[in-house]
């Protein structure tokens, strides 16, 4: 029998926004400035990678406090209301399996990242749109 | 350009050893010139043998273009593997974390955090971190009386009771399914447990979601030496000889999730 081996190929991208996004060294101090919201960008990569691939009753998983309308922006759906009984799922919100360059897994340049060119002529400038700034650290959950 | 952030400060990616003990010692480290973020020029500032591998930056990365977004998430993770690679384990930094003031400011607190940074990497030295899923494969189908003895009255019953008996072979069968997964995940920690230097449950929070197209079974986060990837493999091995179950073995990664929460001088 063939003794498994770990990966670190590019069908790996989940493990690499999960660990970026959510784990390290967090740290607590008035030097350091962390995005508050690193929550809300987790969670806006879910619903970004939720309408490339099966978008799979995804609108339960929002932590509370998302700023869910800009969630539903980022994913070009309609606003996501905040009282439990409208947390529809992504998917009946309508968001298409936009599936053109995405499939589930293993479709070789994942870590390639469906770049469109265009997004990042617009770099400084969308860059700098609102950032966050919050004085300390946010911890996990 | 706009008055938001601050004036100065410098992004952190990863702390590292610098005493030139690391794989690559001396030579890996002239050598380290990764590529960061938004086309960055990472560098590294150090005091007494603790190095940050940081680079100029006033404000977070923020936007709401995703796909920006998760290039600017590899492009981090890029860094800290060439730092790991040119000086060994890295302490990693959650994405989006800035050091207010220069390089000055960010030795100063190198120096002000020597003994905790110093530990951490002794600590990490020559450790990485592996990911293990265990997702479903095909019908979960388990042989159980109940199930059996609910299968046959459902058969044999109208249209109404028939519904209110397909609730409970459907309540009956998801109980099983969670004994299943609790079993195993049970099962596999025991056998990861004495390979490695530490073993974290990781929750369904797998970003795609997806698994191997199956349901997600278990997940854990292991920090093992790079020796025992072989042996960790092996006893994987054994558990994918269950055909019912897909294994997902991912690494090395630098050590996110043991990476500690560092106070401040505060």
């Amino acid at each position: 029998m063939p003794e498994t081996r770990p990966t670190r190929d590019q069908s790996d991208l989940a493990d690499v926004l999960e660990l970026v996004l959510d784990k390290g060294v967090v740290i607590n101090a008035d030097v350091v400035v962390s995005v508050g919201d690193t929550r809300l960008l987790s969670v806006e990569i879910r619903a970004a990678i939720a309408s490339f691939d099966t978008a799979a009753e995804y609108g339960l998983q929002f932590p509370s406090g998302t700023d869910t309308d800009r969630v539903a922006a980022a994913a070009g759906v309609p606003p996501i209301r905040d009282r439990p009984e409208d947390q529809a799922t992504l998917d009946e919100l309508g968001i298409e399996a936009a599936t053109s360059g995405g499939g589930s897994g293993n479709d070789g340049d994942a870590v390639e990242i469906e770049a469109d060119e265009e997004s990042e002529a617009d770099d400084e400038a969308d860059d700098e749109a609102e950032p966050e700034e919050v004085p300390e650290a946010d911890d996990q959950d | 350009m706009t008055d938001v952030g601050f004036e100065e400060g410098r992004y952190l990616y990863c702390v590292v050893d610098t005493t030139g003990e690391g794989p690559e010692g001396e030579a890996g480290r002239r050598e380290f010139t990764p590529e960061g973020i938004e086309g960055g020029e990472p560098y590294v500032v150090e005091s007494d043998g603790v190095g940050a591998v940081i680079q100029p930056r006033g404000e977070p990365f923020d936007s709401d273009d995703l796909r920006r977004v998760k290039r600017w998430l590899i492009a981090h993770q890029r860094v800290v593997d060439e730092a790991g690679q040119a000086f060994g384990t890295p302490l990693p930094f959650r994405f989006d974390t800035i050091h207010r003031g220069d390089d000055d400011a960010v030795r100063e607190w190198l120096t002000a955090e020597h003994a905790t940074l110093r530990e951490h990497l002794d600590e990490f030295a020559g450790k990485w971190e592996y990911r293990v899923t265990l997702t479903a494969a095909g019908e979960f189908e388990p042989d159980d009386e109940d199930l059996a003895d609910l299968r046959a009255r459902i058969d044999e019953a109208g249209e109404g009771e028939g519904f209110l008996l397909e609730k409970q072979y459907e309540r009956r069968l998801r109980e099983l399914e969670h004994e299943r997964d609790r079993d195993v995940a049970a099962d596999l920690r025991d056998r990861l447990e004495p390979l490695v230097t530490a073993v974290e449950s990781v929750e369904g929070s797998d970003l795609l979601g997806e698994g191997s197209g199956g349901d997600r079974v278990a997940g854990l986060a292991l920090l093992a030496d790079r020796e025992r990837e072989g042996d960790v493999g092996a006893e994987l091995d054994e558990v994918a000889a269950d055909p019912a179950i897909e294994v997902e073995y991912t690494g090395p990664w630098p050590p996110y999730s043991f990476a500690p929460e560092l106070g401040g001088e505060e």
